[in-house]
């Protein structure tokens, strides 16, 4: 009888994993309790915190990766350096919350919970049928496994599953015990959902390409940027929340960043693989010719990471500004508090390259 | 308002009782006298009773309709047979004669009505349980819609509300375990104080128009304050296709499925993000214009949530899209939902029920029609869960918006419209 490969074995080599594989967690893990309120992944006898959902999904994305390495492609990288800063940074945040201004910092780690939780939309991402529309062979790839684990294991890490909190959960607990369930600002969600009128339809940049394809790739590259963003997000919520001064649980409400920090790590590494993936491969046109997934993968992610790097900081600067403000005015001298805090805001000068090719792609000939 | 119509009203509300008494009382204590087993359900006897209470409300009008109305949206307390019979209140009320209303109108505003208006249309637009609503023009040439409240109403009102309440008095001293009526007449008649005072409602209008100020897709009627009084409302008149009228917006090349979602961007940002919203999105009040503007009317029934419960809100139907049941109970009291006995059991039971009667057996972001009269049925045959009064008003406004959307083919995802989902 042939010995059983071990399991290290078996998985370096494997490529292909079942909907339930993806999503299961390592057994035996001590739960992750945070204030109160069951969480999902968990610590080990030796204390270290396992991410859920990363028993078979970890060691796949690191075999995608490997093949692609082998073939010769590249992974999609994103410049740390295109991150815009913080605001308000953590300095700033201290000066609020020193002068008992808490509100901005308040509403600004409640926005981050509910936008988190607001991740589970990935699951209702439409995948097309990506044998018809790519012509190399997805077999044994990310791309082949979106909608078979990975982006189910992603809602469930943003939102929380049954009775275990996600990313939103931990968040809030991290919030509450900072700052000692703070009152949450009652127009949270008068910000989140944001003024003006009607959403503007997504412009098309590929209308030649399947219109579920490009929604597809579109995504993948709004999420990749927003997930490899959200860095910052997390190095100034550790800080803030770990400081002794400011945080009335320094340890724990650090060590809850800490754990949504690591558990985002899979998630940029399949969006970075299966964004690879698809720009080392050709697409289908829907006049029967074809395009290189390079120009459309590169075309996209210059896009959204223009937004995001110039007038989308612009906007949400201008706003958190106008509300810290209104908060200063309960406290004591609010205008030479509003001196300092701006005295103390991190200089940005959006890039002036973002790393990918904007122009649009190069069509072959009609098949 | 003369003493016999006074007393005719009293003798009419009292009619009515001793035949609503008539059809439950005798046969249960026949019943109990010969020690047969009580029904399982009486839905016949809840069809005929509620009949009565339509044929009240038709010929008394006024706060009897009102009464209906109410007991027709709160299916978490009467059984559907109400609630089906007496919906059909919110469409069929007959308008008083124009003599009365011209006469109305003149007595308020101070002077003939020609001295104000070019134009005052006989026939009007719509008549609801204490009002109607005319088409006119100003002398200066602009048109408006004119509502005007019947004559003699804050008297009926007064009358009828005393009826009522004897009424439900001694049915709650009869029965030893009655519905508690009581507590919702309060809340109507508090409601009810304020509905007779249309200042009231142009300021409700002004504070909706106010949350939409940066928003052109929303057209909110301005009121006329010059021409109004707390008896007569002046305000501008907004044409637009009535929003269930499926043809009229495929005509005007409008998409039902961008009316649907912009519908639920304009309640949620209402509801759970302005905590101020207009209450009785049914299809009368909402319409559309060709620019794809969406107009709301009517703001009578307009209603301020309490600090904090958007977000319990937000947090319950996030709960059940999670299944996180430890959240849902979490979300269930913050909203101020109770148990007597603090289990939080029957919270889940409610939830489980929803989930069930979804399209797709798990919540996805939307209320359905059959989902909250599910929820209210659950909590009907639960004795123990108290449902806050304002959960009832906006589980009922999701209900209509679900109807409009179905009407519409498509479908009002809550979630979707705050972009949870996709």
């Amino acid at each position: 009888m042939m010995p059983l490969p071990s399991p290290e074995t078996s998985l370096a080599e494997r490529v292909a994993f079942s909907f339930d594989e993806i999503l299961a967690t390592d057994p035996g893990l001590e739960p992750l309790i945070a204030n109160g309120v069951r969480c999902h992944g968990g610590f080990d006898s030796a204390g270290a915190y396992h991410s859920p959902r990363t028993l078979h999904r970890a060691p796949a994305i690191r075999a995608w990766q490997a093949r692609l390495a082998a073939e010769g492609a590249d992974l999609v990288t994103i410049a740390r350096d295109l991150l815009p800063p913080q605001y308000p940074n953590v300095a700033q945040a201290k000066l609020l919350l020193r002068a008992g201004v808490r509100d901005p910092i308040v509403r600004a780690l409640t926005i981050i919970a509910i936008v988190e939780g607001f991740g589970a939309v990935i699951r209702d991402v439409r995948v097309p049928e990506l044998r018809a529309l790519v012509r190399e062979p997805i077999d044994g790839t990310a791309l082949a496994h979106l909608d078979r684990g990975l982006f189910e294991a992603h809602a469930r890490d943003e939102a929380g599953h049954r009775n275990e909190g996600g990313h939103k959960q931990m968040w809030e607990a991290a919030r509450d015990l900072a700052l000692e369930n703070p009152r949450v600002p009652t127009d949270v969600l008068m910000r989140i959902l944001g003024s003006g009128g009607r959403a503007v339809p997504r412009r098309r940049s590929f209308p030649q390409l399947d219109e579920t394809l490009e929604g597809l790739i579109s995504t993948l590259s709004n999420v990749l940027v927003i997930e490899v963003f959200a860095a910052g997000t997390f190095d100034w919520g550790d800080r803030l929340l770990s400081d002794p001064e400011v945080s009335a649980a320094p340890e724990h409400a650090g060590a809850m960043v800490r754990c949504i920090r690591s558990d985002e790590t899979p998630h940029v590494e399949y969006l970075r693989t299966a964004l690879s993936e698809l720009r080392a491969r050709t697409l289908r046109t829907v006049d029967g010719g074809t395009i290189s997934g390079k120009s459309v993968v590169d075309a996209l992610l210059h896009r959204t990471l223009y937004v995001l790097t110039t007038s989308r900081p612009r906007e949400q600067r201008a706003d958190t500004r106008t509300s810290v403000a209104h908060a200063m005015r309960g406290a004591g001298a609010p205008g030479r508090l509003l001196e300092e805090f701006d005295a103390l805001e991190t200089p940005f000068a959006p890039p002036t390259r973002t790393g990918f090719d904007p122009a649009s792609g190069t069509e072959g000939p009609a098949a | 308002m003369r003493r016999a119509t006074r007393l005719r009203r009293s003798a009419r509300i009292a009619r009515a009782g001793v035949a609503l008494w008539l059809l439950y009382k005798p046969p249960d204590y026949l019943r109990r006298a010969l020690r047969l087993p009580a029904p399982p359900r009486r839905e016949r006897t809840h069809e005929r009773a509620a009949r009565v209470m339509l044929r009240t409300a038709l010929d008394l009008r006024g706060v009897v309709i009102k009464v209906c109305q109410v007991m027709a949206t709160r299916s978490d307390v009467f059984p559907p047979p109400f609630v089906h019979v007496l919906k059909q209140l919110h469409d069929a009320v007959p308008p008083q004669p124009f003599e009365r209303i011209g006469t109305a109108v003149e007595r308020e505003l101070g002077r003939p009505l020609d001295a104000v208006f070019s134009e005052f249309e006989r026939t009007p637009l719509a008549s609801a349980s204490l009002a109607q609503v005319h088409r006119a023009r100003l002398r200066d040439g602009r048109a408006v819609a004119v509502k005007v409240q019947y004559p003699d109403i804050e008297e009926i009102v007064r009358t009828d509300l005393e009826n009522i309440r004897r009424g439900c008095q001694i049915y709650e001293r009869l029965d030893p375990q009655p519905l508690e009526l009581l507590p919702l007449l309060t809340e109507l008649t508090s409601h009810l104080a304020l509905e007779l005072d249309f200042r009231r409602e142009a300021d409700s209008a002004d504070r909706v128009r106010e949350i939409f100020r940066d928003d052109p897709s929303v057209v909110v009627p301005k009121m006329y304050r010059e021409w109004s009084t707390p008896r007569v409302l002046t305000m501008e008149l907004v044409d637009g296709i009535k929003v269930t009228d499926l043809d009229g917006l495929r005509r005007a090349g409008l998409d039902p499925g961008d009316v649907v979602q912009e519908l639920m961007r304009i309640f949620v940002r209402m509801i759970l993000a302005a905590g101020f919203f207009q209450a009785d999105p049914h299809p009368g009040n909402l319409f559309v214009r060709r620019n794809r503007q969406i107009v709301l009317m009517d703001f009578g029934l307009s209603k301020e949530l309490p600090e904090g419960f958007g977000l319990g809100l937000f947090e319950l139907m996030f709960s059940m899209m999670t299944l996180n049941e430890a959240a849902m109970i979490r979300a269930f009291r913050e909203l101020g939902f109770a148990t007597k006995t603090g289990d939080p059991a029957p919270f889940l039971e409610i939830a489980r029920r929803m989930m069930r009667r979804s399209d797709t057996g798990r919540f996805e972001g939307e209320f359905t029609e059959e989902m909250t009269d599910e929820l209210f049925e659950a909590v009907r045959e639960n004795p123990v869960v108290r449902v806050p009064s304002d959960f009832v008003l906006v589980g009922r406004a999701f209900s209509l918006l679900s109807g409009i959307a179905h009407t519409l083919g498509h479908r009002a995802n809550v979630l979707a419209a705050m972009g949870a989902r996709s």
